[in-house]
C-alpha cells in the first residue's frame, strides 16, 4: 500500500514538473493505476474491494485521462504548452512537503493516523496538487491538479480509515467523473471563445 | 416513502428532458413548472406537522420545493426571452441541481451532504456554463475549481471525524450527526478542532463567506435567473445549515480558539462587513443581489455561531425569509437586464413608468431585503441583534448595526435612482409648473428599452 501511494506522490511531483499538458495526463493514468493497485491489495479481495477497483480502473485510467487526451490532442501545439513555474512555487512546494511531517507530529498523539507514510504521500499529494492549482496558468493542468487532490484524498482516506464506506468511494468518483467531464468540455469551450487555454486570460469578471 | 416522495420530483423533470424531444420548448416548460407545483402541493401536505411542529428539516424541505416551483414558473418566462438555450439540457442540469439541494436538506449524514453539496457545485455550475457566452464561462471555470477546492479541504476534514470514529464499526452511519454526537468525546480534541477549521471553511466556501467567496458574484450574477435564485436563496442557506448541523454535533469547549461557533461569528462579521460595504458601490443589478447574499449569508452565519436557541431560531426564519426574497428578486433583475438589455443599473432606471408590475415586486423585495418593517427580515434581524446583545457580544452588535443601516441606505439609494433614476426635472420659462421629462432617448441609447 505504501509503494501505491509512494507512486501517487511522485506523480504529483511529475505534475508539477510537466511543461507539457499531454504528459500531464499520462501521470494521472499512473496515479489511477496505483490507486487501483492500492483498492486490490489493502486486504482480502472481496466483491466490494474488487468493484471499487474496477470501478477506479475504469475511472481514473480509462476514462478521464482518455477524454482529457482526446481533447488536448486535437489542440495545436503551442495549446498544449505550460509556463514554467514560478520560482515561488518550488520553495512553497518543499515547505508544504515539509510540513506534513509537522501534521503528523501533531496528529500522531491523537491515535488518528494509522499509517505515517501513507498519511505522508496522501496529504503531501493533496498539498502540491493544491499548489498546482494555485501556480498553474493552463486550463488542463488545472483540472489534473483537481485530479491530483482527489487522488490524494483517496490515500489520505487510507491512512486514517483503512477504507471509506463503499457509497463514500462510489459518490467521490462520480463526482470526479462529472468534475473532469464538465471542466474538459469547459476547457474546449473556453479554447474556443477565447482563443487561450491560459487561465490568466479570463479577466472580464472583477472576482 | 419519503425518498420515492422526493426523488420522484427530479426524477420526473430528468425524465421530460430526456424525451423532450417529443414537445415543443415552451409546452416543456409548462411541463415541467406545473410537475414542480405538484411536488410542492405534495411535499406541503406531507411535512405539515412537522413544519407546524417546527422541525428544521421538514422546514427545508418545504422551503426547498417552494422555491424550486418559482424557479420553474420563472424558467417558463426566462424560456421565451433566452429562445436559444436549449430547453433539454438545461432542465436536465436543473433537475439534478434540484435533486441535489433536496438531499442536502434532507440527510442526516455528513458525508451524504458532501456528496450533495459537490454534485450541486457541478449541476448548478453546468447550467452558468448553458448561458454560453465568454462572461458566464469564465465564472462557471472559477466556481467550478474554487468550490472544489474548498470542498476538498472539507472533506479532509470529515475524513479525520470518520478516521475518529472508525472503531464504533457502524459503516456509512458513521457520519450520521445523531452518532457523531454520541460519540464526538472519542474524537481527540486536536482532531476535533482541524476538522471543525477544515469543514467550516471548506463547507463555508460553499456558502460564500468571506474570505472564500470571490467566486460568489460571478456565478450567481452571469447564472440564468431562475438558477441565481435556486443558488443564493437555497444553496448558500443549505451549505450554512450543513456546517451548524456539524457545529453543533461535535461541539468544541468555548475556551478553544477556534470552535465552530467562534469560526462562524468571525466570518460572519467579516461578510456582514465586505458584503455591505460592496453594495455602496455596485454597477450591475444581479451582482448588488450576489454581494447582498454574502451579508444576508454573515447574517445567519452570526445567528448560528451566537447558539442559543433564539439565536439559531432567528437564523433559521432569516434563512426562510432571504430563500423567499431574494429568489423573487434574481428572477425580477433577471426580467429586468432582458427588458433593458444591460445589467447595469446606471441604465436600468425609471421603472416605475415603464414596468409598473416589475417596479412593485422589485420595490417590496428590495424593501424587504433592506429589513424594513413590517416585511419579515426586520423581525429575525432584530431577534439576531437581541440575541447579541444578551451574549454580550458588543463589537458584533455595532457591526452588524452598522452594517444594516448602511445596507438599508445603500439599497433604498438604487432602488429610487432605478424607480426615478430617468427623471429629468426641467423649469417651464412662462410658468412656475415643473415638467418630468423622462430620459427616454438616453436610455434606448444605452440599450432599446421596450416599453
Amino acid at each position: 500500500m505504501a509503494i501505491a501511494g509512494f507512486f501517487v506522490f511522485i506523480t504529483t511531483m511529475g505534475l508539477l514538473q510537466s511543461r507539457n499538458v499531454l504528459h500531464s495526463v499520462m501521470f494521472l493514468a499512473v496515479e489511477g493505476l496505483a490507486l487501483t493497485a492500492m483498492v486490490w491489495i489493502s486486504g482480502p479481495l472481496t466483491l466490494t474491494t474488487l468493484s471499487i477497483g474496477i470501478a477506479t480502473l475504469f475511472v481514473k485510467v480509462g476514462v478521464i485521462p482518455g477524454t482529457m487526451y482526446r481533447v488536448i490532442s486535437q489542440w495545436p501545439t503551442e495549446y498544449r504548452r505550460e509556463h514554467p513555474l514560478p520560482f515561488w512555487a518550488y520553495i512553497v512546494a518543499v515547505a508544504l512537503v515539509l510540513a506534513v511531517g509537522h501534521v503528523i507530529h501533531l496528529l500522531t498523539p491523537s491515535g488518528l493516523i494509522l499509517h505515517d507514510s501513507l498519511f505522508f504521500y496522501g496529504m503531501a499529494s493533496i498539498y502540491l496538487g493544491l499548489l498546482l492549482i494555485i501556480s498553474r496558468r493552463h486550463m488542463v493542468s488545472q483540472v489534473s491538479a483537481l485530479v491530483a487532490v482527489e487522488n490524494g484524498l483517496v490515500v489520505l482516506a487510507a491512512s486514517v480509515a483503512g477504507a471509506l464506506p463503499t457509497f463514500m468511494e462510489f459518490g467521490m468518483l462520480i463526482d470526479l467523473l462529472v468534475a473532469t467531464a464538465i471542466l474538459v468540455w469547459m476547457s474546449r469551450r473556453i479554447r474556443w471563445q477565447f482563443n487561450s487555454a491560459d487561465v490568466t486570460d479570463l479577466k472580464l469578471l472583477r472576482g | 416513502m419519503e425518498v420515492i416522495l422526493y426523488g420522484l420530483g427530479p426524477l420526473v423533470v430528468l425524465l421530460l428532458a430526456l424525451l423532450g424531444n417529443r414537445y415543443a420548448a415552451p409546452r416543456l416548460r409548462q411541463m415541467v413548472a406545473v410537475w414542480v407545483s405538484v411536488v410542492l402541493v405534495g411535499t406541503a401536505a406531507w411535512s405539515f406537522p412537522g413544519v407546524m411542529q417546527g422541525h428544521w428539516t421538514a422546514i427545508l424541505v418545504v422551503l426547498t420545493n417552494l422555491v424550486a416551483a418559482t424557479s420553474a414558473w420563472d424558467s417558463v418566462w426566462w424560456g421565451q426571452e433566452h429562445p436559444n438555450m436549449q430547453p433539454r439540457r438545461y432542465y436536465l442540469w436543473w433537475a439534478l441541481f434540484w435533486a441535489s439541494l433536496i438531499t442536502i436538506a434532507l440527510t442526516h449524514d455528513l458525508a451524504i451532504a458532501w456528496l450533495a453539496i459537490e454534485f450541486s457545485t457541478l449541476a448548478s455550475g453546468a447550467l452558468i456554463v448553458e448561458m454560453g457566452n465568454r462572461r458566464a464561462l469564465e465564472a462557471a471555470w472559477k466556481y467550478i475549481v474554487i468550490a472544489s477546492v474548498g470542498l476538498a479541504m472539507g472533506i479532509i476534514g470529515i475524513l479525520f471525524v470518520y478516521g475518529s470514529l472508525r472503531s464504533e464499526g457502524l459503516g456509512w452511519q458513521t457520519l450520521d450527526y445523531a452518532n457523531i454526537k454520541l460519540h464526538y468525546q472519542t474524537i481527540a480534541p486536536i482532531v476535533r478542532e482541524v476538522a471543525t477549521i477544515l469543514i467550516v471553511c471548506g463547507i463555508g466556501t460553499k456558502v460564500g463567506l468571506v474570505p472564500f467567496h470571490t467566486w460568489l458574484p460571478d456565478a450567481h450574477s452571469e447564472a440564468p435567473s431562475p438558477v441565481s435564485g435556486l443558488l443564493s436563496g437555497i444553496l448558500l442557506g443549505l451549505c450554512l445549515v450543513t456546517i451548524d448541523r456539524f457545529v453543533g454535533a461535535a461541539p468544541l469547549p468555548t475556551a478553544t480558539l477556534f470552535s465552530g461557533p467562534h469560526l462562524l461569528l468571525i466570518f460572519g462579521t467579516l461578510s456582514v462587513l465586505v458584503g455591505t460595504l460592496a453594495l455602496l458601490v455596485q454597477r450591475d443589478i444581479k451582482r448588488l443581489l450576489a454581494y447582498s447574499s454574502i451579508e444576508q449569508m454573515g447574517i445567519m452565519a452570526i445567528g448560528f455561531g451566537i447558539g442559543t436557541p433564539w439565536a439559531q431560531g432567528a437564523a433559521l426564519l432569516q434563512l426562510v425569509f432571504h430563500a423567499v426574497i431574494k429568489s423573487t428578486l434574481f428572477y425580477i433583475g433577471g426580467h429586468l437586464s432582458v427588458v433593458y438589455d444591460t445589467k447595469r443599473m446606471d441604465k436600468i432606471t425609471d421603472i416605475l413608468h415603464l414596468h409598473r408590475t416589475l417596479a412593485l415586486v422589485w420595490t417590496v423585495g428590495i424593501l424587504a431585503l433592506a429589513g424594513l418593517p413590517p416585511l419579515g427580515l426586520a423581525y429575525s434581524e432584530w431577534m439576531i441583534l437581541q440575541a447579541l446583545w444578551e451574549s454580550h457580544l458588543i463589537a458584533v452588535l455595532f457591526v452588524l448595526s452598522a452594517s444594516l443601516v448602511l445596507a438599508f441606505a445603500a439599497l433604498l439609494y438604487h432602488l429610487l435612482r432605478g424607480l426615478w433614476g430617468g427623471l429629468e426635472v426641467v423649469v417651464s420659462q412662462s410658468t412656475a409648473t415643473f415638467e418630468a421629462t423622462r430620459r427616454l432617448d438616453k436610455i434606448s441609447d444605452g440599450g432599446g428599452v421596450h416599453p
